[in-house]
């Protein structure tokens, strides 16, 4: 792994068991500063779990995981590396108590300690961002999934973050409201946001991704550029992945 | 005696023990609160230690009736040199009891709280303590009002039992008066009006407070 002031996250031979199920069983990459990678695989093969070993919400047992200069895995601070790390989940994980504002400035107040109002200013500037200005009042129950996750953007990119994880954030939402949280993420990939994204919309990777992992069985199988990736793989797996999933999802490439 | 002429003769005695009745009540439901703040969040949030201790306590607690704790705290005591006026330890009985019965609604109001909330919260940099304060609690706490509400009703209701120790709350101020206007069927029913019409007070208030502090949806949500 090339060690270059680029490099926003770097993580060298990572293991992860849970119990006796050893779910990474050693995975190594990098991504650098503006780069959007898009890492696929089947259910079960541990791509929540390298998310989640990155942010140390489930510490790697092995292996070291580097933000910038900091090496989260031997951090003694990890809420403060967290910050710099933002997180999109699949379920949205809104706080329900809070509006979309209240919800997208928490962070800030209670995090950043910036005041208040300052706070609610810049959650304002983050929903519009995300076109969703006139939302603001609303609670999450009032929001439709495709809204709820654009706030879940919004509250992530309010840290001003290093990085930001997103664990299949269009998977649980309608197909109409897919678009529009896809939209958002490619503006965010345009504007030079540094993101690792777990998804099987393919039509997202091949416009957005400059590259694509797949993952199986805890391990990286074959890593490369969308284009090279989806037309041909130079593992066989790879392969018979990428065809079961557009036999999943339809001819890719509509979006 | 007409009803009319008990409540005429007997309305101030009867007052007084109100006053008393509410005050155990106030003093046992608030302490019981911090009490039950601390079992659940100990039970929930604490290291096994903790965690085993607080469960122990609150079975302890719920499983004993509430005279022999009363009994133990009045009665019991002394002996070892802590002497306590009949209202001072009807407070402490019914604040520690009412306590393991409230640790018990937060903590199953705490853990309904789906845990991607905390995850979120962490997931932000908050500190896990951030997390329930500023995540968890103002949830749960809006889910605990209804089980909490009838917890304080059983609360008012139960510190009539308090009268066994001299406490001068409201039964045993209507005891008084009808041993000595021997109409005990309208005094008790006098005493009984009181504490339907202190009942359906609070009630009324809990479920404003719980109207006022709202979140639209929540109550639905997963
Ligand atoms: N907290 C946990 N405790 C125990 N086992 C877990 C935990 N989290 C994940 N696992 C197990 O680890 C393995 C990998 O799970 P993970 O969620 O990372 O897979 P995934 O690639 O994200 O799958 P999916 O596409 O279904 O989301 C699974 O076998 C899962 O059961
Ligand atoms: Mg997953």
């Amino acid at each position: 792994m090339t060690k270059d002031r680029d490099t926003v996250l770097r993580m060298e031979d990572v293991h992860k068991s849970f119990g006796d199920n050893h779910v990474l069983r050693g995975v190594s990459m990098g991504i650098r500063r503006g780069e959007t990678k898009i890492l696929i695989g089947p259910s079960g093969t541990g791509k929540s779990t390298l998310l989640t070993c990155i942010n140390m919400l489930t510490p790697p047992e092995s292996g070291k995981i580097w933000l910038l200069e900091d090496e989260i895995t031997a951090s003694k601070k990890v809420n403060l590396l967290r910050q710099k790390i933002g997180f999109v989940f699949q379920d949205f994980s809104l706080f329900n108590h809070l509006t979309a504002l209240g919800n997208v400035s928490i962070g800030l107040t209670k995090v950043k300690g910036m005041e208040r109002k300052k706070a609610r200013e810049k959650a304002m500037q983050e929903l519009k961002q995300v076109g969703l200005e006139d939302k603001a009042s609303s609670y999450p129950a009032q929001l439709s999934g495709g809204q709820k996750q654009r706030v879940a953007i919004a509250r992530a990119l309010a840290m001003d973050p290093q990085l930001i994880l997103f664990d299949e954030p269009t998977s649980a939402l309608d197909p109409e409201l897919i678009g529009e949280v896809l939209q958002v993420m490619k503006k965010l990939a345009n504007q030079g946001m540094t993101m690792l994204v777990v998804s099987h919309e393919m039509g997202f990777a091949r416009s957005v991704a400059d590259e694509v992992i797949f993952m199986e069985g805890g391990v990286i199988v074959e890593q490369g550029p969308p284009a090279q990736l989806f037309s041909k793989p130079r593992v066989e797996r790879t392969g018979e992945f990428l065809s079961r999933l557009s036999g999943l999802f339809g001819e890719e490439g509509e979006k | 005696m007409t009803f009319w002429d008990v409540i005429q003769q007997s309305w101030s005695p009867m007052l007084d023990g109100l006053q008393v009745t509410i005050q155990l009540t106030l003093l046992s439901i608030v302490f019981g609160l911090a009490l039950g703040l601390i079992l659940a969040l100990g039970k929930v949030y604490g290291w096994k230690p903790v965690r085993w201790l607080c469960t122990a306590f609150i079975e302890i607690i719920r499983g004993t009736p509430m005279l022999v704790q009363i009994f133990i705290i009045y009665f019991g005591l002394p002996p070892y040199g802590i002497r306590l006026s009949p209202l001072e330890a009807a407070v402490i009985a019914f604040s520690v009891n009412s306590g393991a019965y409230q640790a018990e609604y937060l903590r199953g109001a705490i853990q309904s709280i789906p845990s991607g909330q905390m995850q979120a919260a962490l997931s932000m940099g908050m500190s896990r303590w951030q997390g329930v304060i500023s995540i968890i609690m103002p949830q749960a706490l809006r889910r605990v009002i209804p089980p909490w509400t009838n917890e304080f009703i059983y609360l008012l209701k139960y510190t009539s039992l308090a009268y066994i120790i001299g406490t001068p709350e409201l039964m045993a101020q209507a005891r008084f008066v009808a041993s000595r206007n021997y109409e005990y069927f309208q005094t008790y029913l006098f005493a009984a009006l009181i504490y339907l019409a202190i009942v359906l007070v609070f009630s009324e208030l809990f479920s404003w407070v719980e109207r006022k502090v709202r979140i639209p949806g929540f109550e639905f949500h997963k």
